[in-house]
């Protein structure tokens, strides 16, 4: 408990920087959207070549009415706490390597998958209060724009992807801090995944031709169409989702526990 | 009661050395001198002994239990690693109490105690503190909880001559209560008042453990002599003479054994100049035991 405490501490700060972050993005964002909903937008946006719209993340939603316009918004919201997830899994374990405070922690009587437990809690934790805070803005400010009929089951939906988002982020960066010895190359490499699974997404979304490389980007495990149309999550990759995020995490004790600490 | 037992104690790092057939038992209630030069293998068998770092074979058990499965028996040990870097951003006080709640008992009278006795601030940041006062918080952390048992890596590195006084008083004074103590240092003579038993380590191998009362029955004299004529490097092929250098009219060495034979020796060289004085420890090892085994 005492760790939980303290790692909980060390993080609050950085938890109320990145919510008032989320806070701002959503709020910026939204406020976007009476440009884009002005009379003869669509037009605009018809005229578009596809590649064009692809690249501005737009697809195929119709980005004048708000559920296409969410739709729009939402891989930036996605991408953004899935940096947060990425670099606090990696980092809450990490740090004691990277602080050199391994060696007093390890002379306490904890076992190493005690302290990944404490850890991982915080982390979780963190993680769902970002989820919660997005969504709560989100519904507050496209509430706020909504000329049309309520979206709030849509970014219901929306933000439940988010979260398995989140913890599949969250559980690759705890692994590779678990898996490598070095405490800044595994920073380096959940930056560098967390950016291939968003030049993936684009790819993908500029040619139909590569749609199997989403499966290594899980910024693309659910459709963002489906949702748009009401189908909700398909509850297959919903549960594949969940076995990868319990195999990352199994890992990361797996790995924890069996390596050198660097000292 | 062995308090540690090391067994056979190999541990690799790829293709640098590490350690290599380590074996060691520390009794209960003894001050256990470790000696060896920077990067013996000093440290190495300490992270292996507390579970840092796995060993490639052998075994290293605390109170007969190794550290990975069992690691609830390092609640009575006490640590202080050899460079001492904490959460930053915390103030002393802070880190102090964090360390306690490891231990499910009341630390904050002793935490007073030990801050007093080591001249220690305790509402400073631990980021601010200078590395001899980062040390004096690695001592109170490592001592607060009353351990058992000890384990010191180059604990005096950084404190001032009166503060290391003083720590030695306090350490004394632990083992006097029943602790025992695993002391690791590069210099001889600074665990030579405190130890029972030191134990030489060199290039990751011990090269001999030894009672210090043993150590300090032994006369060893270091001999340098300056003569009125050449001295050939043959002239003190005597037994017991190590480390002999001669050049030109000096010759220096150590010597062990019966002084009137070496003075016998000596009166058959006409003198300039002669000085005997008592070599250090670390000499007597590297000219002695290491050349033995």
């Amino acid at each position: 408990m005492n760790i939980f405490i303290r790692e909980w501490r060390a993080n609050r700060k950085a938890l109320i920087i990145w919510s008032v972050c989320m806070i701002l993005f959503v709020l910026i964002g939204m406020s976007k959207y009476t440009a884009y909903s002005t009379e003869g937008g669509s037009d605009i946006f018809n005229q578009m070549p596809t590649t064009m719209k692809a690249l501005l993340g737009i697809g195929s939603f119709d980005v004048t009415t708000m559920s296409g316009f969410y739709a729009f918004l939402y891989p930036y919201l996605a991408l953004t706490t899935g940096i947060h997830a990425v670099l606090l899994g990696n980092g809450i374990i990490a740090k004691e390597e990277r602080d050199k405070t391994t060696e007093f922690l390890m002379a306490k009587p904890v076992s190493r998958a005690s302290i990944i437990t404490a850890k991982l809690m915080v982390a979780v934790i963190n993680v769902l209060i970002i989820n919660l805070i997005t969504l709560v803005s989100s519904i507050l400010m496209v509430s706020a724009y909504n000329k049309g009929e309520s979206i709030t089951g849509e970014i219901v939906v929306f933000l439940i992807d988010m979260l398995i988002t989140q913890l599949i982020f969250l559980t690759i960066g705890t692994l590779l801090s678990a898996f490598y010895r070095n405490p800044k190359a595994s920073g380096a490499l959940a930056t560098g995944i967390l950016f291939g699974a968003y030049i993936i997404s684009k790819v993908t979304d500029i040619t139909d031709q590569l749609g199997f490389l989403n499966i290594l980007s899980p910024l693309k495990y659910f459709s963002y169409q489906r949702i748009v149309e009401g189908n909700g999550l398909n509850i297959g990759i919903v549960l594949l989702s969940i076995a990868l995020i319990a195999a990352c995490t199994s890992l990361t004790y797996l790995c924890y526990q069996r390596r050198d600490l660097s000292i | 009661m062995n308090v540690i037992e090391i067994k056979k104690l190999t541990k690799n790092y790829g293709k640098a050395r590490g350690i290599i057939d380590v074996d060691l038992n520390v009794e209960q209630g003894e001050v256990f001198g470790f000696i060896g030069p920077n990067g013996a293998g000093k440290s190495t068998t300490i992270r292996t002994l507390l579970g840092l770092i796995y060993p490639t074979s052998g075994s290293a058990t605390i109170f007969g239990k190794n550290c990975t499965e069992s690691p609830e028996v390092r609640k009575e040990l006490g640590y202080l690693p050899s460079e001492v870097f904490y959460y930053d951003n915390m103030k002393v006080i802070d880190l102090l109490k964090y360390s306690a709640s490891f231990y499910h008992k009341d630390c904050t009278n002793r935490i007073k105690e030990l801050a007093e006795i080591m001249d220690l601030d305790l509402k400073k940041k631990i980021d601010e503190l200078s590395f001899g006062n980062k040390k004096k918080v690695g001592i109170v952390q490592g001592l607060l909880h009353e351990p058992k048992l000890i384990i010191l890596d180059e604990p005096t590195s950084g404190l001032d001559p009166l503060m290391q006084q003083k720590f030695f008083e306090l350490i004394e004074e632990e083992n006097k209560k029943g602790a025992t103590v695993f002391f690791s240092s590069h210099i001889l003579t600074e665990v030579q008042r405190l130890c029972n038993r030191v134990a030489f380590i060199k290039e990751g191998r011990i090269i001999k453990v030894e009672k210090m009362s043993t150590l300090q029955e032994n006369t060893y004299k270091r001999i340098n002599i300056e003569a009125k004529a050449g001295i050939s490097s043959e002239a003190f092929n005597l037994r017991g003479v190590s480390d002999f250098t001669a050049k030109g009219n000096t010759a220096n060495f150590i010597f062990k054994g019966n002084m009137n034979d070496m003075i016998r020796k000596l009166s058959e060289v006409e003198l300039r100049n002669i000085s005997i004085t008592e070599p250090d420890l670390e000499e007597i090892f590297l000219n002695y035991y290491a050349k033995e085994e």
